[in-house]
């Protein structure tokens, strides 16, 4: 019976990768080899992440907000900018045109993302006896955390790789971007110094990222129709 | 190691870093609450299986509603029937114990108050326990002590969170919702193997002996007069069995007399020409198991040598009659002699003394008193007791029901100032006259500090005696105390080879868990399919097109949900 909610959030949480993977045209490029690359890079960042965090930030004895601690959490963060732009344009990918490039980055990285930090809670805690919603919750999140991921690599690819674009469009990518960058700051804000209950907080995210997903959606329309014309 | 713990902390940061993921997983694990319970005895008499015969316990649970108003037995055998003893009706508890009904397991929840360790949520609720409360649990002890029950009973203190979950099931059971493992609700499990029968159990009794002032020149022995108190206790809930009354206020009285005592031998010109000898002996509630291997343990002279033997049992209950027991007839001298400077001393004090006379029957093994073991050993003893008759087996031996609150210190120093006194006239032969050794005020006055800080620390251990190893805490304190008063103490571990087999886990950890429905289950899983198979036509849609979807399911579907 746990196993079977053990299973009800891992298809929450990991399954969307694989529609996303399957559905699209990835699959019929063969995009894995990018994947595979592009998780590489996760893994290398995560680990530079975590040695810069252990190293230059300080234990809190109690979860309240911390402005200065945060806002240096912030910028490690940055790092996952960095990442993202070295998948994106330092790695050569054969075989994969510029559109479907960001969206293999961006869903490896929201794959080995999700893997990373989920599958482990996850396996030790959803098979508990003690029924909870938020597993379910992670699950929906990680489902955010998609979209976040993949809207961040097409602002990326938009930014790095993209050379003709409209002029008044550039400020916006710039402004998206920094607003993606900063949401894990305003979530955390939310949790701890308003704190908000995950499930409002995941329904948060699932709006935030809709609104960005959309957004993004319009500015890459923007960009693309010039070529297109 | 500092450097490990930063970096585990830094892990938790990382973490939270980006996505805050982790820090709500963490958390789920308080979700689930731990509660100590305390398991009841599981024992063999004469080979007869006694006690609550099971210690694992995995079960949903339910309310003692679902006992009255259900019939069916298989619903049962499948839950825990959580009852909290204050308020639930003693005769439906009774009824349940008594019909040969299957349970899943029984949890009983006792007042916070009864924790020895403060209220277990820390609410400081001011109600006190009382009498009636008292009674109907140590009625119910007695009725689940002799009984075998075929399914865990546990004893827990009542908490807010526990309290909480009871109303929910109550609530539950009254609208017919039983919890079962369809319909979700809390699952109770205590991961413990089964119980196995502990293997040696040792008594240890202790002995310190005060010396009298000999004569010069003088060869002979001099007598002595023995104090005794047996110190273990037996109930219900081994774990919970502390025995303030029976006997923690014997000891009690037995320390305050070691000290009174050895203050008054300290002077050579105080000191009498009587040893005395003190004992605090284990196996009590065992038909005074350990008294008797302590006396057989004794050389034949010294044995002889004893005038009397004066045992202290329950002597805590405030009231003014106090009972010598006696198995010798009344009108022996010996006890005559006893009685009249105890009744003298008594009738100054305040304290009425009565003489109880009971026969032994040698034939019978039942010994009621420990004075009994001292008759047998032909030595002239005598109990006082403020219990007026003789207890059976397993009775008034300091269960759960025997709590600080029935133990009056000032009760204890009366009984205290009486014997001290009665012994000091017999010591000095001043029988008769109105002399005060211990007088209030003097350097030789009873501590009421000494007996209420005792009679505290006693309160809060549990003494079964089979659940004590060799080396307890509580029997070195006994020791230390002892030897700081008296220049020879020595322990004596006795193997316990009575008919009484123990079996082990006096106490283990019960988990809640709140536990979901498998029909919920299947609607969360239809609900994340859904989802998916609305997600994959919507991708296919928007990247390819219609066709290609319609192409796709031309093939077998289940194929494109392999990762789903």
């Amino acid at each position: 019976m746990t196993l079977f909610h053990f299973f009800n959030c891992a298809a929450l949480t990991f399954g969307p990768h694989f529609v996303y993977y399957t559905a699209t045209p990835l699959s019929e490029y063969d995009a894995l080899r990018t994947c595979w690359k592009a998780a590489l890079v996760y893994l290398g960042t995560t680990l530079v992440k975590l040695v810069c965090l252990a190293t230059f930030l300080q234990v809190s004895e109690n979860d309240n907000f911390d402005v200065s601690q945060e806002s240096l959490k912030a910028v490690i963060n940055l790092l996952d900018v960095l990442g993202l732009y070295i998948a994106l344009t330092q790695l050569t990918y054969r075989n994969i045109s510029q559109n479907h490039k960001f969206q293999a980055v961006g869903l490896c990285w929201a794959f080995s993302d999700s893997l990373l930090h989920r599958l482990a809670p996850l396996w030790v805690g959803a098979r508990g006896l003690e029924f909870t919603w938020d597993y379910l919750l992670q699950g929906l999140e990680s489902n955010a955390n998609l979209v976040f991921t993949i809207s961040f690599t097409a602002l990326g690819s938009l930014m790095w790789l993209r050379k003709s674009k409209p002029k008044f469009i550039v400020p916006l990518i710039y402004i998206a971007a920094a607003v993606l960058i900063t949401m894990p700051s305003i979530i955390n804000y939310l949790r701890q110094g308003l704190s908000w209950d995950f499930s409002k907080v995941v329904a948060f995210e699932l709006l935030a990222s809709l609104c960005l997903a959309l957004l993004t959606w319009q500015l890459f329309i923007a960009c693309q129709r010039p070529i297109g014309q | 190691m500092a450097m490990q713990r930063t970096l585990g902390a830094e892990w938790g940061h990382a973490m939270l870093g980006l996505l805050c993921v982790v820090a709500a997983c963490i958390g789920v694990c308080d979700a689930v609450s731990v509660v100590d319970v305390y398991r009841m005895i599981q024992y063999d008499l004469q080979g007869v299986p006694f006690g609550c015969r099971r210690a694992a316990l995995n079960h949903h649970a339910s309310s003692l509603l679902l006992f009255s108003n259900s019939s069916q037995a298989s619903d049962l055998s499948r839950s825990v029937i959580i009852v909290p003893v204050a308020r639930a009706s003693i005769a439906i508890l009774k009824d349940l114990i008594q019909k040969k009904q299957i349970l899943g397991g029984l949890l009983l929840l006792l007042p916070s108050r009864f924790s020895s360790h403060g209220s277990a949520d820390g609410s400081a609720d001011s109600e006190d326990i009382d009498a009636d409360m008292l009674e109907n649990i140590s009625e119910l002890e007695q009725l689940l002590i002799h009984k075998t029950l075929p399914y865990p009973v546990y004893f827990a203190f009542e908490n807010k969170k526990i309290l909480s979950l009871l109303r929910e099931v109550e609530e539950n059971d009254a609208a017919g919702k039983h919890a079962t493992a369809v319909t979700g609700g809390y699952k109770l499990v205590v991961p413990v193997s089964e119980p196995k029968k502990l293997a040696t159990v040792s008594l240890s009794n202790l002995q310190a002996w005060l010396p009298g002032l000999r004569g010069d020149g003088d060869a002979s022995q001099l007598p002595t007069i023995a104090v005794v108190a047996s110190y273990d206790t037996f109930g219900v809930a081994p774990a919970l069995s502390e025995g303030s009354d029976s006997n923690g206020s014997g000891v009690v009285a037995l320390l305050e007399l070691v000290r009174l005592f050895s203050r008054l031998y300290a002077n050579p010109k105080t000191q009498g020409r009587y040893n005395i000898l003190f004992g605090l002996t284990s196996g009590g509630p065992f038909n005074y198991n350990g008294t008797s291997k302590w006396l057989k343990g004794f050389d034949q002279r010294v044995r002889e040598s004893i005038d009397y033997a004066i045992c202290l049992n329950s002597i805590g209950t405030r009231s003014n009659n106090l009972l010598m027991h006696v198995s010798k007839p009344p009108d022996s001298i010996y006890i005559k002699q006893l009685y009249d400077v105890f009744k003298d001393v008594g009738s100054q004090i305040g304290l009425e003394v009565t003489l109880k006379h009971k026969k032994i029957n040698i034939s019978n093994s039942r010994v009621s008193w420990e004075h009994e073991q001292f008759s047998r050993h032909r030595v002239t003893a005598v109990t006082l007791s403020k219990i007026e008759h003789a207890p059976d087996l397993l009775e008034h031996s300091g269960g759960i029901a025997d709590k600080r609150e029935k133990v009056d210190p000032s009760a204890v120093a009366q009984v205290v100032k009486l014997t001290a006194e009665s012994l000091a006239s017999y010591i000095f032969g001043h029988q008769g006259s109105p002399i005060e050794v211990f007088a209030d005020g003097s350097s030789l006055a009873v501590s009421h500090s000494y007996i209420g800080s005792w009679l505290e620390l006693l309160s809060r251990t549990p003494r079964v005696a089979a659940f004590m190893s060799k080396s307890d805490p509580l029997i070195e304190a006994f020791r230390k105390e002892l030897s700081e008063h008296t220049p020879e103490v020595s322990i004596h571990n006795e193997p316990f080879d009575s008919s009484f087999v123990f079996y082990n886990v006096p106490k283990a950890e019960l988990s809640i868990y709140q536990v979901a429905s498998v029909g919920l289950d299947l609607i969360i899983l239809v609900a994340v399919s859904a989802y998916l198979f609305i997600l994959f036509v919507v991708l296919v849609i928007s990247t390819k097109s219609l066709d290609d979807l319609v192409v796709m399911f031309r093939r077998p579907p289940t194929k494109k949900f392999k990762g789903a």
